[in-house]
């Protein structure tokens, strides 16, 4: 991967809070390291307090890192006028409730320097983009969480930035709200937008993300595709056969520790990956008949539970 | 040029946030009641009824202005932090001095704005009694509009650290600290001791002298004034602006936004 790729870089990140007249200082980063590629879907894993919402506010300048370097788009996050490619939805919002949409979204398209030519039509395509077209002129206190979630996304591209970062968007929403919020990132995406994705639903990540870092008290545990740390050795398969005698199926069991449960004469079996094919001939030569074999991959909790159980050890 | 535009839409909005306070017309409701009593006041008396009104009056302005300054501006500033609009509008490309430029032009604007009808107001109930008005008058309003401009930017420095209680009494204490920072110095003046001399004089040197912005007794007593009355002050003035607004952003600057 070049450098010209990576939209974001974070190298060595450290962050301490001091409290108490400045004398204790807690860590709560030690040394975060991980880059995001243009054009990706990148979900920041991690379960509360891990550190997720400090590493993205230092990407986007509102915490100043203790030690280490953190860009987006080849700039320091301290600098500023690149954020006009940036846009940002932080986790659960607060927006002010006394503007109407529209008016909320033109204050958000003047800070992000869209010109005053282009402002109105800017508004009314964000608008039509999020669902709101129809309660562009209601004040925000009358907007549903779910509302309000698509108003702060839409604040986010009123700019059109290159790279749009999420907190926890989905946090709080019903099913549909979830759904609606999935939809508006799969779209960014197809608009050729890089999302960065701070998250603990793992289910929508696997659902959305390409690549994931999973972060457990401060620390990178895992960064990559999640479908890649799910290489062959670590896959498994789900036999079902029936009319397997119960001393084969036992030792069929036992010799590789595969979970055997059964039911009658209709067992199942996990298998590992590599030795779908012995058992299978030695079930066949037995008798038994197969009725069905399904590959088997791990989630991506699975990963995410033995990377919180690695930071607990 | 882009970042004025970027203090104007800060500013823009802030005003907007402050004109739809309850708190705001509240005080401001009050204040011109108060205007309104000096009539009832000036009857009281045989004597100096006109300069009765108009103490009352300018008292009246002065003190709901700078209440107005510490309450409204000060909640103003701390909501965008504890409700964390904040994060937003500094993830667009606004420095943060910019947007602590654009919260103090906004509040300084909305002020004025109340000073202005406040002014109205007194100068209805001057013209209803046949009080007199002139230049004077003028001048001393706008002196009390730099006053708050001061309030305001001291405001703005103790909100950038402090929770709103704290810098709500730090802001009142320093006004009324402020007022009285000359007679300090002057009763200092007279000690026999040289160091009591000393640290009333530095006492005032280092504390804004309020009292450089009160005009009043000029007009309720109907004092002619010079240009430089009006000059010094607005000068004084805006050079403790231009320190507060410098404090401000360095803390502002170095602010975890937790």
């Amino acid at each position: 991967m070049s450098a010209a790729d990576e939209v974001v870089r974070v190298e060595g990140l450290v962050k301490e809070f001091r409290s108490g007249l400045g004398l204790r200082a807690k860590r709560v980063l030690h040394g975060v390291s991980f880059s995001v590629r243009a054009g990706e879907i990148f979900g920041f894993v991690g379960p509360n307090g891990a550190g997720k919402t400090t590493t993205l506010k230092i990407l986007m300048g509102l915490i100043r890192a203790t030690r280490g370097r953190a860009s987006v788009l080849g700039h320091d996050v301290r600098e500023t006028e690149f954020r006009r490619h940036v846009g940002f939805l932080p986790e659960a919002p607060y927006f002010y409730d006394y503007l109407s949409g529209r008016e909320f979204l033109r204050f958000y398209a003047r800070l992000g320097g869209v010109p005053r030519a282009e402002r109105a039509a800017r508004v009314e395509t964000l608008l039509a983009w999020v669902g709101l077209e129809g309660a562009g002129d209601a004040r925000l206190r009358t907007y549903s969480k779910g509302m309000l979630q698509r108003i702060g996304i839409a604040q986010a591209l009123v700019h059109d930035p290159r790279v749009v970062f999420l907190d926890e968007p989905m946090s709080g929403l019903d099913p549909i709200g979830r759904k609606e919020i999935r939809d508006l990132i799969r779209r960014l995406q197809a608009e050729g937008k890089t999302v960065f994705m701070n998250t603990h639903i793992l289910s929508d990540v696997e659902m959305l993300c390409d690549r994931v870092a999973i972060i457990v008290q401060g620390e990178i545990r895992f960064e990559g595709s999640g479908h890649a740390a799910l290489a062959d050795e670590d896959r498994e398969a789900e036999l079902v056969l029936t009319g397997v005698p119960p001393a084969l199926a036992e030792a069929l069991a036992e010799g590789r520790g595969s979970a055997l449960r059964g039911v009658g004469e209709r067992i199942e079996l996990s298998v590992p990956h590599k030795q779908v094919g012995e058992v299978l001939a030695r079930a066949l030569a037995a008798g038994a008949h197969v009725v069905s074999v399904a590959p088997r991959r791990a989630s991506l909790e699975s990963i995410f539970l033995s990377a919180v159980e690695g930071g607990r050890r | 040029m882009r970042s004025l535009e970027r203090i104007a839409a800060v500013a823009a909005n802030t005003m907007r946030e402050a004109v739809r306070s309850r708190v705001l017309y509240t005080l401001l409701f009050f204040a011109l009641a108060l205007i309104g009593t000096g009539v009832l006041l000036s009857t009281l008396s045989y004597v100096e009824q006109d300069r009765i009104l108009q103490d009352v009056g300018f008292a009246a302005i002065r003190v709901f202005g700078v209440a107005i300054a510490i309450f409204v501006g000060i909640g103003l500033v701390h909501r965008e932090i504890d409700r964390r609009t904040i994060f937003t509008i500094l993830s667009k490309p606004i420095g943060r001095s910019e947007f602590l430029l654009g919260k103090y032009f906004g509040l300084l604007a909305t002020l004025w704005l109340q000073v202005g009808v406040m002014a109205v107001g007194f100068a209805a109930v001057s013209l209803a009694t046949h009080a007199p008005l002139g230049r004077v008058h003028a001048a001393a309003f706008a002196l009390i509009g730099v006053e708050l401009a001061v309030v305001v930017a001291i405001a703005l420095l103790f909100s950038a650290f402090a929770s709103p209680m704290l810098a709500s009494l730090f802001t009142a204490g320093l006004w009324l600290i402020g007022h009285l920072s000359r007679d300090l110095r002057n009763l200092g003046s007279q000690s026999s001791a040289d160091s009591v001399k000393l640290a009333t004089e530095w006492l005032y040197r280092a504390l804004p002298d309020l009292s450089a912005f009160d005009l009043t007794q000029h007009a309720a007593h109907g004092l002619p004034i010079a240009a430089s009355d009006v000059a010094l002050p607005l000068a004084y003035g805006l050079g403790w602006v231009a320190l507060a607004l410098v404090a401000a952003t360095w803390v502002f600057e170095r602010r975890d936004f937790r």
